[in-house]
């Protein structure tokens, strides 16, 4: 068991230039870290035809700005409500030793979960792009459950991901504007707020 | 009708498609799912599923609140099988915390997942029969989904959503008294799947409706990442309580129920069996509940996992639940991404309902079990 999954993150690696195993994993699960957004493509494609990575779970991506500002919701809660919320961040935040992978930057950190089912073998894809330019090429083409994971992480993280057919809201409604889940996202206040 | 007439109708005749829009109000999708159908005549030629109507930004809300008030909106999420749903959140909090739960917890958690499989499985069969047009089993299904919600009710008070799961075990633990009254309930149960599989399963007009119907191959279906009885229908053995065993579910004898053709009766035919399984691990895990605690020692109140990234995933009632957890050291998930099975498994449905008939739209749509709570988030 664990010489296959060690077999098949050589043989990534190896065949990737820009790969090499992530200094933080995923807990409990093998990590490649990409550097070049142009091997996502061929990385999917070796993993699903030559390894048999050929069931993809999960596509999402982490924003790494720095701790959410409650600003908005909160702002406009405590005057539509008697009640005031306490912000759960009201104590200075931990900053978060930089050795675990946790540090405040502005980059989208994109994650791409793959799965060979008849060798029960996992394996996480990370790529960083910089928050103001998210885009990275779409898996439709490799994997049909690339679609609406990418669809929802366009909309709530606002990735581009280029050569979608359908790169649509999914989630949220048509009149909201903006990424509900970049950290920099401030609640828009509607006739409810008032 | 003379030979003019004939041609006369024959010029004027054209053909088009039509827009159906069916739901998001709609009884038989399950909640507030629109499909958006272009229907040639009774076949359908393209499929269009909308979904956001009940989007309340769980994930964003998880991120403001600490682990264990994710735990209580996690509930919210599958409300039909809430269980399972805190304990993937819990999981992945516990490997960043290195925290195990105690054995007494691990078990209960088992035991309260599978009977909440077995809730939830009974729905869905129920349902089902309805969508179809058979009323009758939906009253049986619910009268012993009603005893495992009495189940809960006496474990931890809720009957719908539980907020059972702690970060490091479970809020509340079982009794003598308990037990007797789920053993009680097992033996009422077990002769109750044979009665359901007369009374539905092979039911000739039931078969007919549903058999050769919304196939799925397994490459179908491994392609579109759908996992849990919509994937094992298609004959693809993947279950995430053997794959990647959690709480002690390798200590449990139990077989993983597949279909052979991917048609939504092996779809609703994995859950009936599936439900005789559950019934196996639950007799298994009261025959031996360890003793001890049900929380593990030296947690913090308001826990604070340290800074790192965890995925852990669990087979919910309805697929491969994850959670991709990053946390930066605070009491709140700093990102809590939700691998929700119901919506994956939905994307597939543009591609299967081409070619079928509009009336066994409601026939595949139910088949795969869907929960409107867990797909917009």
């Amino acid at each position: 068991m664990a010489s296959t999954k060690d077999a098949a993150l050589a043989r990534l690696l190896e065949h990737l230039s820009s790969a090499e195993p992530a200094a933080h994993p995923i807990k409990d699960y093998p990590t490649v870290r990409l550097s070049d957004p142009a091997e996502i493509t061929k990385a999917a494609a070796f993993l699903k035809d030559e390894l048999g990575f050929d069931y993809l779970e999960m596509i999402t991506a982490v924003d790494w700005l720095g701790p959410m500002q409650l600003d908005g919701l909160a702002a406009a809660r405590t005057a539509a409500h008697p009640f005031k919320e306490t912000p759960l961040k009201a104590d200075p935040p931990v900053t978060p030793a930089p050795g675990a992978g946790a540090a405040y930057r502005p980059v989208l950190d994109l994650l791409w979960s793959f799965g060979n089912l008849r060798e029960n073998l996992k394996m996480f894809l990370r790529l960083e792009v910089p928050r103001d330019q998210a885009e990275v090429a779409s898996l439709t083409a490799l994997f049909p459950a690339a679609d609406w994971q990418e669809r929802e992480a366009f909309d709530l993280l606002g990735v581009r991901f280029l050569g979608h057919p359908n790169l649509t809201k999914i989630l949220t409604t048509e009149d909201l504007a903006g990424h509900p889940l970049r950290k920099d996202y401030a609640h828009q206040k509607d006739r409810f707020d008032e | 009708m003379n030979k003019e007439a004939l041609i006369v109708s024959e010029a004027s005749m054209h053909t088009d498609t039509m827009f159906l829009n069916m739901g998001p109000q709609h009884p038989s999708t399950h909640g507030v799912l629109r499909l958006g159908l272009t229907v040639s005549g009774e076949v359908i030629a393209k499929a269009v599923p909308d979904v956001g109507y009940l989007h309340r930004g769980i994930e964003k809300l998880m991120e403001t609140r600490t682990y264990n008030q994710g735990v209580v909106l996690a509930d919210r999420l599958d409300y039909c099988s809430a269980m399972p749903n805190g304990l993937a959140i819990c999981l992945a909090a516990e490997k960043l915390m290195a925290v195990t739960a105690p054995p007494r917890a691990q078990a209960l958690r088992v035991l309260m997942c599978e009977l909440n499989r077995i809730a939830s499985h009974l729905i869905f069969m129920g349902t089902y029969g309805i969508d179809i047009g058979a009323l009758t089993p939906f009253l049986y299904a619910f009268r012993e989904r009603e005893m495992i919600l009495d189940l809960f009710e006496m474990c931890c008070g809720g009957r719908l959503t539980y907020n059972y799961m702690r970060l490091g075990g479970v809020s509340n633990d079982i009794d003598d008294n308990w037990i007797a009254k789920c053993r009680e309930f097992l033996e009422f149960f077990k002769p109750r799947v044979d009665e359901y599989d007369t009374l539905l399963s092979f039911n000739p007009i039931f078969r007919s409706r549903t058999q050769d119907v919304g196939l799925i191959s397994a490459q179908t279906a491994k392609a579109w990442g759908l996992s849990g009885p919509n994937l094992r229908g298609s004959g693809v053995n993947y279950d995430v309580r053997k794959s990647d065993p959690y709480c002690g579910y390798d200590r449990f004898d139990f077989n993983v129920p597949l279909g052979q053709t991917g048609s939504c009766w092996d779809r609703y035919y994995c859950r009936v069996q599936e439900m005789r399984q559950s019934v196996r691990i639950i007799e298994a895990a009261l025959a031996d509940i360890p003793a001890g605690e049900i929380m593990a020692k030296g947690l913090a109140k308001i826990p604070k996992p340290p800074a790192g990234e965890a995925y852990a995933h669990v087979e919910a009632s309805r697929g491969d639940l994850g959670v991709f957890l990053a946390s930066d050291g605070n009491a709140a998930p700093y990102r809590l991404h939700l691998r929700a099975p119901c919506f994956i498994n939905l994307a597939v449905l543009q591609e299967i309902l081409v070619g079928n008939k509009v009336a066994d739209v409601v026939a595949i749509l139910g088949s795969f079990d869907i929960v409107l709570g867990e797909v917009d988030r």
